[in-house]
Order: structure tokens, then C-alpha cells, then sequence
């Protein structure tokens, strides 16, 4: 039974990470119908700069808002320079550019900041929690990670609710014609939609590099859990996102907890698999989808 | 022009016309306009009429800035806006009422409204005030504000299309089939609108409409295309008593 426990809320702090990335992933669906395969890559990247910060300043804020700051210039940048050209082009066109750009971010990364695993410091004590003496499988950093993500949530689903910002990226996204038609200026749109992925991406990097330490590649497993994730959710849908990685996130904890050793750790890859073949041989638009067929 | 309009269009800076000056347009290979050349007078109703493919949504498709003009003018009052994108165009004073599909049904319907002003900048009682006047014009979205645009009824989803497109505060107002598949009874009140729209607030209308009989008892001026050339442009009543032209090209 404490075994459960510790394996589910564990469970919910990765799934957390890979809802992040999940979401990053949906805000571009959404507005473009193009899946970044450089959202990973954006991540670890904007990770790195913030380590860098983090050794110069010893101050783990400021290298985490300088982080953050960072995924949103670079998710404009990229946006700006290396997607539009593709624009009213076939949409492989896309696809192969932000693979293109996750190799580069990759290789720069090398380049400017070496190859080698680097630890990445974490905001708060990583030693278990315990409730009257018997641990829960979550840390204060942990609980952190939990927090920051939900916070980050629920601010972009008001966000995109509340605000005329919101309206005009729903706007834009539910149908460019008339948006642009009403005067939304939806390139700018769309930039903005980036920048806020890529904001995401490096939340998501720095909560989960005390983890997994950091290297060039260290995000592309992290990247193809959150990119499942969001198909289980449906790639349209921000709820979807969410949910979609905190099953993942839980499941894998358990295949990786109960089955135990290198054996677990191997299996967690292919429970992932399996659980995105189940999900889509039931819903083969995700659980979230509408029920409106898009064209794509 | 009457006193109202004089006040709404004083309130929009002034009623403007709207020149086009051999406008050539297509898609790909295709020429769908071949060198348009009409005038819509300022506060005045001016019919586009042909048949299918005769280039009357490209016509308009071509002065809004959805697709890129080839060549020629479209003079908004003096100011040439062909070649540019539209929600610039839209700023210009030019809005552009899409055939179908022109609500956003995911959104409710005040979302609807509420992009209509994503054009100009003002304050939140202004615009405020801007969202009651279309709800006052247009009762039966008063009652379903909060409700989604895909609830609504095909008159209704007109009617917002039509309060979308006045929220950006335009001059000139390009209306594409606006009773297409509605009821006849609402398809007359959709007309009564448009003539209202004119003759009250001083906009400038361009009507394309597949029903040439009933724009053509509500324009001031019609225009006849084929094959995305102008081949009549005269007085509404003069075309609709031509028995020739209507026999060829407007089917009544």
C-alpha cells in the first residue's frame, strides 16, 4: 500500500513534466498543425543557458526566470527564422525543418557547452518526504515540480480564456481566415504561440534535469513521453495534454516500480508504446479530441 | 442622405466609396478575374451578380486581401489598399463577409463579437458600449451572449457574421451571399438589414448574391460578370427590366 503511494505520487511529478511538454507540443498543433520535433531540443538548450546562469550568479532563480526567458525568445526566434519560410508550404516541409532545428540545437549545444553530463541544481531538498516516519516517494523538489507545472496550467488556460491575447490566439487558431478577416494579426499570433511553447519547454527542462542530469540528447526521452502524451490527449486539447501525461506518468512509475531493476527501467519504453496503441486502437483521435473531424 | 446617416457616417470618419480599376486575380493558373474595373458609390447598395464561377467571390476575395491581386486598383476613398494583407485592409475601413461558415462555433457568441474589435483600440466601456448597440440591432443574440456559435440557427449565425463585421467599424461592407440557405422570411429581413445599413449609417455595400432578383430590388447600382469580366454595369432598375440580359446571365 505505501508502495502504491510512493509509486503514484511519483508518478504525478513526472507525468507533470511530461504534461509540460505535452502542452508546449499542443499550443503549435493548435495553431499551425505542425508537430515541433524541436521542442526537446529547444528545452535542453534553454536548460543549459540556465545553468550557465546558475554558476555565475549561484543564484538557482535567477538562472530558473533567466531560463524561462530564454525558451520564450527562443521559441519566437525559431518561429520567426526557421518555420515561417515554410509557411504555405506542404507540411513535410515543416516536419523536416524542426527536425533540422533540433539537430542543430543538439550540435550547438556540443559545441558551446560540452558533451559531457552535467548536474543541474534543484530549487529545494531532494530527499524524500515522510509522513510520521514513513516516506511518500516525493521531495520537497518534487512537490516543486507538481506546483510550478499546475501554476504554469492554470495561468495559460486563463490565459487563453480571459484575456483579448487569449481570444485572438483561439481566434487564429479555430480559423485563420476569419481572423485575419477581423484584423488579428495571426503571424504575430503565431510567434506568440512559440514564444509560450517554448517557455514551457524550458519549465519543463529545468524541473526535470536534477533527475536526469543534463546533455545535449538528455530531452529526447522526455520529448517522445511528452509527445505521446499529448496524442493520448488528442494534440488538440490542453486538458487532454494534462491528463493524458499524468497517465503516462503514473503508469510508468508502476511498470518501473513494481517490475524493479534494469528490467523496469528498459520495460518503461514499451509500456509507453503500449499504452499509446491501446489509447488510439479505442480513440484513434485521442481521448480528448473533438468530435469534429479536422481537415489537416 | 439623411440626417442619421449623416451622424454615423460623420461618427466613422465619412461614407466612403469604393473604386475598383482592372483588378486581375486567380488561383494558380487560373484567372477568375480578368481585369474588373466598378465603382460602388459611397452609402449606396451595389449588386454583384453572374453566374457560379462568373468570379464574384474572387471579386471580393481580391479587394478584402484573402488572395493577392495580380494587378490593379482597389481605391478605398483615395487610398489604394490592393497588395496589402487583410486584417490590414480591415483597419482600412473594408469588411468582408465570407459566404458560410463565417461564425467561429467553438467560441461563444460574444467571443464571436468581441473579435470583430480586434481592429481598433479602445477602452473597455467603449467597446462594451459597441457589443450592446449590435445586441440591441440584433435581439436574438442577446439571449444566447454565453451560449457556443455552433447553437445557433443558420439566420442567426448570419446575423452574427453580419454584427462581427460592423463591430470592426467599417465603411465599406462586402457581403457574399448573405441569405444563402436561409428561409425566405429571413432571407427578407436579411435584405431589409442591408438597406437599413445603407441608408441609416451611411455604409458603403458591395452585395454579391446568387438571388439576382431580390438584390437588385434593394441595390442602386448592379453589376453583371462573366467569366471574370464585367460584361453589364448600369442602374438596378434599368438591369432588372433588361429582359435580355436577365434571360443570359441572371436567370429570372
Amino acid at each position: 500500500m505505501v508502495e502504491f503511494l510512493q509509486f503514484t505520487l511519483s508518478g504525478i511529478v513526472f507525468g507533470m513534466i511530461y504534461a509540460a511538454i505535452a502542452l508546449s507540443l499542443v499550443l503549435i498543433w493548435r495553431g499551425t498543425r505542425l508537430l515541433n520535433f524541436a521542442q526537446g531540443g529547444m528545452a535542453m538548450f534553454t536548460t543549459y543557458v540556465g545553468i550557465e546562469v546558475i554558476y555565475k550568479t549561484h543564484s538557482y532563480w535567477a538562472g530558473f526566470v533567466i531560463a524561462l526567458a530564454a525558451g520564450l525568445v527562443l521559441g519566437a526566434v525559431c518561429e520567426l527564422t526557421v518555420v515561417r519560410p515554410t509557411t504555405g508550404k506542404p507540411p513535410l516541409n515543416a516536419v523536416i525543418v524542426t527536425i533540422g532545428l533540433l539537430i542543430l540545437l543538439e550540435g550547438l549545444a556540443g559545441i558551446f557547452f560540452g558533451g559531457q553530463y552535467r548536474s543541474f541544481p534543484a530549487a529545494f531538498s531532494i530527499i524524500g518526504l515522510r509522513v510520521g516516519g514513513t516516506p511518500i516517494g516525493v521531495s520537497r523538489f518534487d512537490v516543486f515540480v507538481a506546483v510550478a507545472v499546475l501554476i504554469a496550467t492554470l495561468a495559460l488556460a486563463a490565459a487563453f480564456r480571459y484575456t483579448a491575447a487569449g481570444l485572438r490566439m483561439r481566434a487564429a487558431a479555430f480559423n485563420a481566415t476569419i481572423a485575419r478577416l477581423s484584423g488579428i494579426r495571426v503571424a504575430r499570433v503565431l510567434t506568440v504561440g512559440w514564444a509560450l511553447a517554448g517557455l514551457l519547454g524550458a519549465l519543463a527542462g529545468v524541473l526535470v534535469s536534477p533527475s536526469t542530469f543534463l546533455y545535449p540528447n538528455s530531452m529526447d526521452a522526455i520529448f517522445v513521453y511528452g509527445f505521446t502524451a499529448a496524442v493520448i490527449g488528442g494534440l488538440d486539447s490542453a486538458v487532454g495534454a494534462v491528463v493524458g501525461g499524468l497517465i503516462l506518468g503514473v503508469v510508468l512509475s508502476y511498470a518501473g516500480g513494481y517490475v524493479g531493476g534494469s528490467v523496469g527501467s528498459d520495460l518503461t519504453s514499451l509500456v509507453a508504446l503500449g499504452i499509446l496503441v491501446a489509447v488510439l486502437m479505442i480513440r484513434p483521435d485521442g481521448l480528448f479530441a473533438g468530435a469534429r473531424m479536422r481537415r489537416v | 442622405m439623411s440626417a442619421e446617416a449623416a451622424e454615423a457616417s460623420a461618427a466613422n470618419g465619412h461614407a466612403a466609396s469604393l473604386e475598383v480599376e482592372g483588378l486581375v486575380a486567380g488561383y494558380g493558373e487560373v484567372i477568375a478575374l480578368d481585369g474588373v474595373t466598378l465603382s460602388a458609390r459611397a452609402a449606396g447598395i451595389t449588386a454583384v451578380l453572374g453566374a457560379n464561377g462568373a468570379g464574384k467571390t474572387t471579386l471580393l476575395r481580391a479587394v478584402s486581401g484573402m488572395i493577392r491581386p495580380r494587378r490593379g486598383r482597389v481605391l478605398l476613398a483615395d487610398d489604394n489598399v490592393a497588395g496589402r494583407s487583410p486584417e490590414q485592409i480591415v483597419r482600412a475601413g473594408i469588411a468582408h463577409v465570407p459566404e458560410g461558415q463565417g461564425v467561429i462555433p467553438e467560441l461563444t457568441v460574444e467571443e464571436n463579437l468581441r473579435i470583430g474589435m480586434m481592429s481598433w483600440r479602445g477602452k473597455r466601456a467603449v467597446r462594451a458600449a459597441a457589443i450592446e448597440e449590435e445586441y440591441a440591432r440584433f435581439k436574438p443574440l442577446a439571449d444566447r451572449r454565453r451560449k457556443l456559435a455552433s447553437t445557433l440557427s443558420g439566420g442567426e449565425r448570419q446575423m452574427l457574421v453580419i454584427a462581427r463585421a460592423l463591430l470592426s467599424r467599417p465603411r465599406v461592407l462586402l457581403l457574399d451571399e448573405p441569405s444563402l440557405g436561409l428561409a425566405p422570411r429571413v432571407m427578407a429581413q436579411v435584405m431589409d438589414l442591408v438597406v437599413q445599413l445603407s441608408r441609416e449609417h451611411g455604409l458603403t455595400i458591395v452585395l454579391v448574391e446568387q438571388n439576382a432578383r431580390g438584390a437588385l430590388a434593394i441595390a442602386d447600382h448592379g453589376v453583371v460578370l462573366n467569366l471574370g469580366r464585367v460584361v453589364a454595369s448600369a442602374d438596378a432598375a434599368t438591369l432588372a427590366a433588361d429582359v435580355a440580359l436577365r434571360h443570359h446571365y441572371l436567370g429570372f
